[in-house]
């Protein structure tokens, strides 16, 4: 447990946030008064049991969920809806399946109205990035769903936001696809300096990943407690071996169980109810 | 349980082909035995013979492509004016509802029989043909065009939104894409009604292209003649078929199968 | 439980609300499209006869319901349709069930069925003409040869999608032939034979009533095709207008049986 690094200002400042769903009696509080910030070329991940409000979380930092209490700032600046600064990759597949992977990636930069042969020559650089050479003129129905994730990430980063917000991108994959999917991640962190936020469910993800971890508690969704991770940089897959991280993933498990557990024995009562309805 | 796999995947379909043959061949037997009357039924063989014979003598390239034309009218009708239905009804909601289940009732309803209507208010002209080719095909275009644009997955355009895209961008960018092969559907259904009906009423008022070659070997009583015609005109649609089929898989390299 | 009704009631107001927006959107473009008719029929503007005024059009319509001829000659297209339909719709049936019943037969024949699907059909009708007279015949044999395709393909198709597990029951109780398609087939086919059934009475409509206004001295496409010889243009809309109705109601008809039946559920 310790504070956020307080040299420079934080690249996202999240505060106070309160999300409603529903009015009056009826509301459900999906997010409960959570803060936090990501400082410049920090990877903070947020981890919680499922219904816990963290993709609520994600929707509302990205811009594409309005009407609730707090603020995000982002360098300063307080926004409101979807902004520049702030890139999204999404959990379902969201590569374009008319568009190659080239062009799914310059899809950013056309928006921005550069002309083709320079954002090709971009988007390549990106595709390289994620370890997809010569997969550039394939349509995403060719690719894996680890690939496709691969390209989503490449064509957010070929925007070059301020922060990178990712909801669970790798929740559809397999274990060994993540590890080294989560190898792949490190070296384009290590790389760029991304400033990062991403959201999980995985335990070792977050913890091979992130410089913090955030614990989230189950509906409604409040910070539980802050990790910070002391593992060494530059890292690897191979992190995922070593004592010290094992440590973590027990403590932030120990955690994670009581919430966990507490989302089990709620959807059990609501089965229950519904059923009684009957 | 015995269960028969093909050995190989030939043998079905050429049963079937070989079925087919069989059956004219026994045809054949029988009217030259005489147990089917041939003035009823002319013998397969002179049917055959009778092809080449029409299609030299009774001009059957420039009625196939008077045909063709009718076809391309109707066509450019309904893409113009289907798919901007289509879009129009995507576009408001309350239209949509209003008017969806209608426009699903006129594909059931029995269009060509206004055929009559259309021919006093057109003449017996192309143009009431290609009136009712479009009209016949107009429904299925306007329904496959709005499903294919209600059908765009929500996370794409929660992607158009993450990167800010206007209304036109998320138009162009986003939703006519991933419509796109839905559209494409509903223009190869809406070109076969249209085509069925275009050859229907040709027949049925006696003008245009091939379908009038069948009206009038049929009062000509050239009996091989319009069962060759008629043979012709089957080939060239099922030819027609197949290639919209193949267009569709060709023009759409990156649907997932 | 209180505060749960009440967000259903205020959904249910809000479902409300959007069924009278819908409505009043219906009523706005009839009376829009209505009085776009009239307009033209009185401006003269088409040759006055093409567009009668409403109030012509309906009083033929009233006429012809009170026609003794009309109801002759719909009795005539009535039986023709029901024979096509029985005709081509058993026919069809048969063979749909037959096809999808073997993997072989299907693969072997199917395909024929198919590509001859999107023909038109009308074009057969001299040869039903001379096979089978010019009577109501001929009428029959083009509606059911027009329905018989459809059918096959929906029957055949719908056979296939039955869950596998429903088969294996029905022959793990060893039941014939007959009692499978009696007890499991048909009746987890209902969707897909009702759904046939219903295309294929649009479509025997059309081929019989096609092949009434080409060659026949009774039915209702006869009568269009003599009030179009007379120019009775009033006479005319009023069938038309008949015709569409019947068949869109029947359409609505059979889709609601289809509907009203109990689900099958897998």
């Amino acid at each position: 447990m310790s504070a956020a690094p307080a040299t420079a200002a934080p690249v996202l400042a999240v505060a106070g946030i309160v999300k409603r769903f529903g009015a009056g009696d009826d509301a459900l509080l999906a997010v409960d008064h959570v803060s936090f910030d990501v400082a410049r070329g920090e990877f903070v991940s947020i981890i919680g049991p499922s219904g816990c409000g963290k993709s609520t979380l994600f929707n509302v930092i990205g811009g594409l969920l309005g009407d609730f209490e707090g603020r995000v700032t982002v360098d300063g600046q307080q926004v409101s809806g979807t902004h520049p600064a702030i890139g999204m990759v999404f959990q379902e597949e969201s590569t374009f399946p008319w568009r190659t992977v080239v062009d799914n990636v310059a899809f950013p930069l056309e928006l921005a109205g550069i002309p083709k042969r320079v954002r090709h020559e971009r988007a390549r650089h990106f595709v390289s990035m994620v370890g997809l050479d010569g997969f550039e003129r394939r349509y995403p129905a060719e690719l894996s769903g680890g690939m496709r994730q691969r390209v989503s990430i490449a064509r957010t980063l070929a925007s070059e936001p301020r922060i990178l917000l990712m909801d669970e991108p790798f929740a559809a994959l397999d274990e060994q696809t993540r590890l080294l999917l989560g190898d792949k991640v490190l070296q384009i962190h290590q790389a760029l300096r991304q400033t990062t936020l991403l959201i999980t469910h995985n335990i070792t993800e977050a913890v091979q990943l992130s410089d913090r971890v955030l614990v989230m508690t189950y509906r409604p969704g409040r910070l539980k407690r802050t990790f910070a991770i002391d593992l060494p940089r530059p890292r690897t897959s191979e992190i995922v071996g070593s004592d010290a991280f094992g440590r973590y993933v027990a403590h932030i498990w120990s955690d994670l169980r009581e919430e966990a557990s507490r989302g089990i024995h709620d959807d059990e009562l609501r089965t229950r109810e519904r059923g009684e309805q009957r | 349980m015995g269960r028969r796999i093909a050995a190989r995947s030939l043998v079905p379909p050429a049963t079937g082909v070989l079925t087919l043959v069989g059956a004219f061949a026994v045809l054949e037997a029988l009217i030259r035995v005489g147990v089917v009357n041939r003035f009823v039924v002319p013998l397969p063989s002179q049917v055959l013979a009778a092809i080449p014979r029409i299609v030299a003598e009774e001009g059957v390239p420039y009625r196939f492509w008077q045909t063709t034309q009718e076809a391309i009218g109707a066509s450019v009708l309904l893409v113009v004016v289907g798919v901007a239905l289509g879009m129009l009804l995507f576009r408001f909601d309350v239209l949509r509802s209003a008017c969806e289940t209608w426009v699903a009732a006129l594909a059931s309803a029995p269009i060509v029989l206004m055929y009559p209507l259309f021919l006093v208010i057109f003449g017996r002209s192309a143009t009431t043909i290609v009136m009712i080719g479009f009209i016949a095909g107009l429904p299925p275009v306007i329904l496959k065009t709005v499903e294919g644009l209600a059908g765009t997955r929500r996370v794409l355009l929660d992607v158009g939104r993450s990167f800010r895209l206007s209304e036109a961008q998320r138009f162009r960018k986003i939703l006519m894409p991933a419509a796109l092969p839905t559209i494409f559907v509903g223009m190869r259904v809406g070109l076969i009604f249209a085509l069925i009906n275009i050859v229907g009423v040709e027949f049925l008022i006696n003008f245009g292209g091939l379908g009038q070659l069948i009206n009038e070997l049929a009062e000509r009583y050239d009996l091989p003649g319009t069962y060759a015609a008629i043979g012709f005109v089957i080939l060239v649609s099922i030819l027609f078929f197949v290639v919209c089929e193949r267009a569709e898989v060709w023009l759409l390299p990156h649907r997932q199968r | 439980m209180a505060a749960a009704a009440s967000a259903t009631l205020a959904a249910a107001s809000a479902g409300r609300a959007r069924g009278v927006r819908v409505a009043v959107v219906r009523i706005g473009i009839i009376v829009a499209l209505l009085t776009a008719w009239e307009i033209v029929a009185r401006s003269g503007w088409l040759f006055r006869d093409v567009v009668p005024t409403l109030a012509v059009i309906g009083r033929a319509v009233l006429r012809m319901l009170a026609d003794p001829v009309f109801y002759a000659n719909l009795r005539v297209t009535a039986l023709e349709i029901a024979a096509a339909l029985a005709i081509g719709g058993g026919i069809g049936l048969i063979v749909g069930l037959l096809l999808g019943g073997s993997r072989f037969l299907s693969r072997a024949y199917e395909g024929i069925v198919y590509y001859l699907g999107p023909t038109p059909k009308i074009i057969f009708f001299p040869i039903m003409i001379l096979w089978f007279g010019t009577g109501a015949g001929s009428k029959i044999a083009m509606g059911a040869l027009s329905c018989f395709f459809p059918i096959v393909i929906s029957v055949a198709s719908g056979m296939r999608e039955i869950p596998l597990v429903l088969i294996r029951v029905g022959q793990s109780f060893r039941a014939n032939p007959w009692q499978m398609s009696r007890l499991v087939y048909l009746p987890a086919m209902r969707a897909p034979i009702v759904n046939g059934v219903r295309l294929g009475l649009g479509i025997a409509i059309i081929g019989t009533l096609l092949a009434e206004t080409k060659l026949s001295n009774q039915g209702l496409g006869y009568l269009v095709i003599q009030a179009y010889a007379t120019f009775d243009m009033p006479r005319m809309y009023a069938l038309l207008i008949i015709l569409f109705v019947l068949a869109i109601g029947a359409n609505a008809l059979i889709g609601r049986y289809g509907s009203r039946a109990p689900a099958q559920s897998p």
